[in-house]
């Protein structure tokens, strides 16, 4: 892997490689190389398979990270390659003509975290959230227990007791 | 509501002919070794902090009182009870649970026709309640760390000879990270005698918001500088951070908040007293039992005078507690805020010697006895009597006054609590300075793993060069010809207390040592001087084992007598504040009573 990276790393500006274990490990690529690199994996190097493409959330940071796991089967090894977006106009690359499955991961990624996709097939149509209003739901500004408690009844009788208050309720009601 | 809205529920009815893809009995099919499926709660380790509670994103959990579960300190009795409805198996719950208790077995069929019965307690009869195979968060709590944050402090070689204050104190950058920590559970508050709001001035803390802080430690505690320094902090062994870890800082934390209030701010924040109200009330002793009753009163508009024996107000938190734990001005700063209230402290004025506790009486509606523990108690063993033997409190109380104490090469300390190591410890910083090197030795019966000091006291005062040896029963206070005292006898302790666990301690007399030394110090317990009562009083009052009886208000037998702090109850500085508060309440339900009658 460290070979690998070696190889890649000039022509595609990789970051660092940061391994995991002796057959995966991890590296970072600017947003513009994305496709370059893939197809090279791809075509190249035996990483054929595309296991997932998933995406986080940096907040503070400004940032969202795309992660494209990928397989070299023959050769037992996994290389997860990040690319980081701009968190205000998240628009990445569509690569669903390398992989057809991307088209998936991308209509998720556009519903749960807001990210765009111009060019993947039903990118925009609804992907498991029917009739979803709010913020992305994978974003970490939606405030997953506001929305619950707006959009789910609570079932009758249900009653809680803070800690605290009980314990004086119990152990020193004077005060 | 948008048509798309409700028109969407309809669009399943087209299923509504087509053959049920459901299978009726489902397999039975084991899941995953890690699968999240049904919590499992073992109740005896489940501490009812609710953090599991508060992180639930979908509101699922209520915490519940459950039979069984004993609301005591550490533990609020309560237990959490999940909503199957709302619960999406996230397991935050079970990665965020201070104690590991909650976890998830890997079960996840439930049938059931009551739609109630999903609104369960894990831990009680559920069939997978003892399973093993499911999810458990691997490894410690991460999600809250663990760790205490560091604060700064005088290395031993820097601080053996002088009494500069040992904790430096957090900086803002350790405070937040130490805050950060704490999951505001509460189960500490009923711990703290005060019932300080601990959580609520640690979120201010985090929240950078030290003005809130200052007002919510006020609320309870006015001498809180100095407890955020010398606090015997029994709120931080019901810590929920304990479980897995080191409990908060809560005292450093404390600290932190007034450290960063100038005096001016404080006063402005806490505001000034009632109006006047015409009540007048004596109090006897300036230690913090009867200024924080002063400072209730004075609130409350009554005209409050302390009358102080010492030349300065504190009590032992001056003229006991040494100044490299509490610095003067720390204190200092804490009474000014009392003082600023309008309580005049005369101080240099003995009751019974200076003022008569009649001319008290008679010119005051009310007066309270704060006069704490003020003779040391003696070890009555030969040779024990005449110069040489110093009381711990007495040479302590010389030490803050100034006055010249000997220092003599070497010492001997019998004792093996705080005030014990409270002496040693200034002693050997006097020798330090005086000669250069450090010859204090103290014993004590209990053996090391009982001893009554807290922990850090024995590594300090090792650190500082203090002799420690456990296990030692004082016999005899040597002296030479002359009578000069050449050290103490000692025998090795078998048992300290007897079948019936009374006090009764049995030696080994072949065991004999001679500890050197031309000063021997007892640090064997404080008993109170109640002198002042005069003859007739105290053949009037109540007493209870030697002390003033007093009933849940610290009303004493007479009616226009209250006693409150270490010479009733005790026994440390946040007791003295907590009872503080009850006696003055008392106090003004007295003079509001006899304001009705006249
Ligand atoms: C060496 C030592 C170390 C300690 N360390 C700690 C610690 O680290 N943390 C902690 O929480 N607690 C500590 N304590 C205990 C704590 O100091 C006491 O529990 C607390 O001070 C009790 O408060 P009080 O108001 O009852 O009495 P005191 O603080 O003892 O104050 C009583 C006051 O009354 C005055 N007085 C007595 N008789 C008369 C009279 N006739 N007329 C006028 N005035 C009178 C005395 O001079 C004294 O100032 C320590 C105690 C000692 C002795």
């Amino acid at each position: 892997m460290r070979d690998l990276h070696a190889n890649l790393k000039t022509r595609h500006a990789l970051g660092p490689f940061e391994p995991r274990r002796a057959n995966l490990g991890f590296v970072t690529v600017p947003a513009e190389r994305l496709r370059g690199l893939l197809t090279e994996l791809r075509d190249v190097h035996g990483f054929t398979h595309l296991v997932l493409l998933t995406a986080v959330d940096w907040m503070e940071d400004g940032l969202f990270q795309l992660t494209y796991l990928m397989n070299d089967r023959a050769g037992d090894r996994t290389l997860g390659v990040r690319v980081m977006l701009n968190r205000d106009e998240a628009v990445g690359e569509d690569m669903h003509d390398l992989w057809p499955t991307a088209a998936t991961y991308q209509r998720e990624l556009k519903e749960m975290f807001g990210i765009d996709f111009p060019g993947s097939p039903r990118v925009d149509e609804e992907f498991i959230l029917e009739g979803w209003t709010d913020l992305p739901p994978y974003r970490r500004d939606f405030d997953s227990l506001a929305y619950s408690q707006q959009t789910y009844a609570e079932r009758p009788g249900r009653v809680t007791h803070d800690p605290r208050a009980h314990m004086k309720s119990k152990l020193y009601p004077e005060g | 509501m948008s048509l798309r809205e409700v028109l969407t529920p309809f669009t399943a009815w087209k299923h509504v002919l087509d053959a049920p893809v459901t299978i009726p009995d489902p397999i039975g099919r084991e899941a995953a070794e890690r699968y999240r499926g049904f919590h499992q709660n073992d109740m005896e380790t489940c501490i009812g902090c609710g953090t599991c509670e508060a992180i639930c994103q979908n509101g699922a959990i209520d915490m519940v009182p459950v039979e069984g579960q004993v609301t005591e300190k550490g533990d609020s009795g309560l237990r959490p009870m999940i909503d199957y409805g709302r619960c999406c198996w996230c397991a935050l719950c079970v990665d965020v649970c201070m104690t590991g208790s909650l976890t998830m077995s890997n079960e996840y069929t439930w049938v059931d026709t009551d739609p109630d019965a999903f609104r369960f307690i894990p831990g009680l009869e559920e069939p997978w309640k003892d399973k093993e195979a499911g999810y458990r968060r691997e490894g410690g709590r991460e999600l809250s760390g663990t760790k205490r944050s560091h604060m700064g402090e005088l290395a031993p070689a820097l601080r053996g000879d002088n009494f500069s204050e040992i904790c430096a104190g957090f900086t803002r950058e350790e405070a937040i990270l130490e805050a950060d920590r704490c999951v505001e559970c509460g189960l500490c508050v009923a711990t703290c005698p005060a019932h300080m709001s601990i959580p609520d001035y640690i979120a201010a803390v985090r929240d950078q918001d030290y003005d809130r802080g200052l007002q919510l430690l006020y609320e309870t505690n006015p001498f809180s500088e100095v407890c955020g320094r010398i606090c015997t902090h029994k709120c931080e062994t019901s810590c929920a951070a304990l479980h897995e870890g080191d409990p908060i800082a809560i005292r450093w934390l404390k600290r932190h908040i007034i450290d960063n209030v100038p005096m001016e701010r404080r006063l402005e924040l806490v505001g000034g007293a009632k109006p006047a109200n015409g009540h007048r009330v004596a109090i006897v002793g300036a230690g913090p039992g009867g200024l924080t009753a002063a400072y209730d009163l004075a609130r409350e508009g009554c005209a409050v005078t302390v009358f102080e024996a010492l030349a300065a107000p504190g009590g032992m938190m001056r003229y006991g507690i040494p100044e490299y734990r509490l610095p003067y001005d720390a204190l200092d700063r804490d009474v000014a805020v009392i003082q600023a209230m309008g309580v005049e402290i005369r101080c240099n004025m003995r009751v019974g010697r200076d003022i008569a506790l009649d001319d008290l009486k008679r010119d005051h509606d009310a007066v309270i006895l704060a006069i704490g523990l003020q003779m040391g108690r003696g070890t009555r063993i030969p040779g024990s009597e005449g110069p040489g033997v110093e009381k711990a409190v007495d040479l302590l109380r010389r030490i803050t006054a100034g006055e010249d104490v000997p220092v003599p090469e070497r010492v001997v300390v019998i004792g093996g609590g705080n005030v014990a190591f409270d002496i040693a410890r200034s002693m050997a910083r006097l020798q330090k300075a005086t000669h250069g090197t450090v010859g204090v030795t103290l014993t004590a019966l209990e053996d090391r793993a009982h001893f009554l000091a807290d922990a850090e006291e024995l590594i300090e005062g090792a650190e500082e060069g203090v002799e420690i040896i456990d296990k030692r029963g004082p016999q005899e206070v040597m002296r030479d010809a002359s009578g000069a005292v050449t050290g103490l006898r000692s025998w090795a302790v078998t048992s300290i207390f007897d079948d019936q666990g009374r006090f009764a301690p049995a030696y080994d007399q072949a065991d004999e040592r001679v500890h050197e030394g031309a000063m021997v110090i007892e640090a064997i317990g404080q008993m109170a001087d109640v002198s002042l009562l005069g003859a007739e009083l105290t053949e009037a009052l109540d007493w209870n084992r030697g002390r003033i009886a007093i009933d849940a208000g610290f009303r004493t037998s007479e009616p226009w007598l209250f006693a409150v702090g270490d010479a009733v109850k005790g026994p440390d500085v946040i007791n003295a504040v907590a009872d503080g508060h009850r006696v003055a309440q008392s106090v003004m339900e007295r003079v509001s009573l006899q304001e009705g009658i006249s």
